[in-house]
């Protein structure tokens, strides 16, 4: 038993539990996709191997490929939510009195649910509502638009809701990142004559460069991940304008307990979203300063 | 004086904008609370109802006898303290050895958590729900926190915390003749509490707003959370608009508090995180 009171022992019955639950709940859903998607697996019926016929369909399937673009417009949403949370950080990165206040204002949609969030934005967007009411008084539309009612706009609303919720967190994080550069660096410029963009320009966003990809990747994953607000809001709709490729995943999955085909269309958008974060690993990887 | 004057300006500017930024970001909150004040108006009347004109609680009264919120609420406490103990008991646990121990395979098993954390897993959910119909806990609230009972983010964070400890307090622990579940729960979790205290912050909003999971879980909506109550709710009364509104600033109140009295801690610690 003197095996027992060894280190390794104690190491493993210390991570047992936790190894356990990542195991099921992390790793296996990795390992079991693979062949469940080579199924017919559903609740009903006899379950067959029909090889990758999954995939043939989905390669075909109109309402997958337009889910599909779909997420990756969504992407587009992603460089706005990082250029709009810097700004934000800059702001916020003061001694000025208040200013804790404003920070915890602007991270309040961050906790609440988007349930809430995607409910209320859902009353603002509508026809008589208050956002057509604002943006007919300024004059900037001509007449009221149903931003989540029409193909053209529907997307782009979900995308302004998702962004809203998001800019907080992403400004806590930039501020951290802003706290860490050495006062030094400002001042030394200040010295030498440098305007304020160009500080912003030539110091602070390139010595933010680790924060810039760490967020970029999490709002990125994000992005094509995107579910609750189309779940709430259009269901993909109108028409599959804001069929996302998670939302139809979920649909033939757990609305229509299709398990093997919403495993290969799962497999298939995580290797598309494997090679889209090497993609933006790499990229960052050129170039960059240390300090 | 010109200098003077400059700055005055300056700060004036600035706190246009933050003001500015402040309307964007908590006025829609407000206008839900102003007309989830003014029973019986319609909000979809022209030009929109977005100044109370009078305060009446007749919404709270009756989707609060509606909706049997103290349930919901319960549910909700439920789900959330069960989630947040599975965390941050997990995830001390597994960091702990990752962190202070030296033993074969450490490298492997932290290489192996973080691989995790890379790679993208759509499908989770699907086999998630098997998962958990093939263990017998359809229905349960066990099967509702089991999945997100220890995330890779906080094994990860928590190791970065161990790791700051100097290893004299188990060297010490050691002389004293205690045994290591006795040193990591009486010498070490005490110094990581900070750590400890992060997590917990993170894993109460992520269990409370939890909605989408609940819903798949659950068969029996009286046992659903609030933020599944409140979805239900909608599909159900979406032309009752101030019952919705009531029911969503009820919803919200709790975690808002939450986050107001613990943000100093909140805000820190999850730019440390981002950091380690």
């Amino acid at each position: 038993m003197r095996w027992m009171r060894t280190e390794t022992f104690a190491a493993w019955a210390f991570m047992a539990p936790g190894l356990l639950i990542v195991a099921v709940f992390v790793l296996w859903p990795i390992i079991y996709g693979i062949p469940l998607s080579l199924t017919d697996y559903s609740v009903i019926g006899e379950t067959h191997y029909v090889g990758f016929e999954n995939y043939v369909t989905a390669v075909q399937d109109k309402s997958f490929l337009t889910s599909l673009w779909n997420s990756l417009v969504y992407v587009l949403i992603v460089p706005f939510i990082q250029i709009f949370s810097i700004l934000m950080a800059i702001l916020v990165n003061t001694r000025l009195p208040l200013i804790k206040a404003f920070r915890a204002a602007y991270y309040i949609p961050v906790v609440t649910s988007m349930v809430a969030v995607a409910l209320m934005w859902s009353w603002l967007f509508s026809n008589n509502g208050v956002v057509n009411y604002i943006l007919l008084q300024l004059g900037i539309i001509q007449e009221q638009v149903g931003w989540l009612s029409s193909s053209s706009t529907a997307l782009y609303a979900l995308m302004f809701i998702t962004m809203w919720k998001g800019l907080g967190y992403y400004m806590v994080l930039y501020l951290a990142g802003l706290q860490g550069i050495p006062s030094e660096l400002y001042e030394a410029a200040m010295i030498d004559g440098a305007s304020r963009w160009q500080v912003i320009l030539r110091i602070t966003v390139p010595l933010l460069r680790p924060h810039i990809l760490f967020c970029t990747l999490i709002s990125l994953m994000g992005a094509i991940r995107v579910f609750d607000e189309m779940f709430v809001l259009t269901q993909g709709g109108p028409g599959n304008a804001t069929l996302t490729s998670s939302l139809y995943i979920y649909q033939k999955g757990l609305e229509q307990f299709n398990f093997g085909y919403a495993s290969a269309l799962g497999l298939i958008v995580s290797v598309i979203v494997g090679a889209l974060s090497i993609f933006v690993f790499r990229l960052n990887r050129r170039g960059g300063v240390s300090y | 004086m010109a200098r003077r004057v400059r700055k005055v300006i300056r700060y004036t500017f600035t706190y246009i904008l933050l003001l500015l930024l402040a309307l964007l970001m908590t006025g829609p909150f407000l206008w839900l609370l102003s007309v989830s004040l003014m029973p019986g108006r319609n909000v979809f009347s022209n030009p929109p109802a977005i100044w109370p004109t009078f305060i009446d609680f007749g919404n709270y009264v009756q989707v609060w006898s509606y909706m049997n919120f103290p349930k919901y609420i319960m549910n909700t406490l439920i789900i959330t303290v069960l989630g947040v103990v599975f965390n941050i008991v997990l995830s001390c646990m597994t960091a702990y050895p990752l962190a202070l121990f030296r033993f074969k395979g450490r490298d492997m098993v932290f290489a192996l958590l973080i691989t995790t954390m890379i790679i993208p897993s759509s499908t989770a959910m699907i086999v998630h729900y098997l998962t958990i119909q093939w263990l017998n806990l359809g229905n349960s609230y066990l099967g509702v926190v089991l999945p997100a009972a220890v995330s890779v983010f906080n094994i990860f964070l928590m190791r970065q915390t161990f790791q700051g400890i100097p290893s004299e307090i188990r060297d010490s622990g050691k002389m004293d003749g205690a045994s290591e579940l006795r040193i990591w729960w009486q010498l070490v979790l005490p110094l990581v509490k900070p750590g400890i205290a992060v997590i917990m912050l993170l894993e109460v909003m992520a269990f409370w707003n939890n909605f989408l999971w609940p819903i798949v879980v659950l068969d029996d909506p009286e046992k659903y959370p609030l933020a599944s109550a409140l979805t239900y709710l909608n599909g159900q009364f979406s032309y009752n608009f101030g019952w919705i509104a009531a029911g969503t600033i009820i919803s919200v109140i709790p975690i808002i508090l939450v986050f107001l009295f613990t943000q100093r801690y909140y805000m820190e610690g999850l730019a440390g995180a981002v950091k380690g």
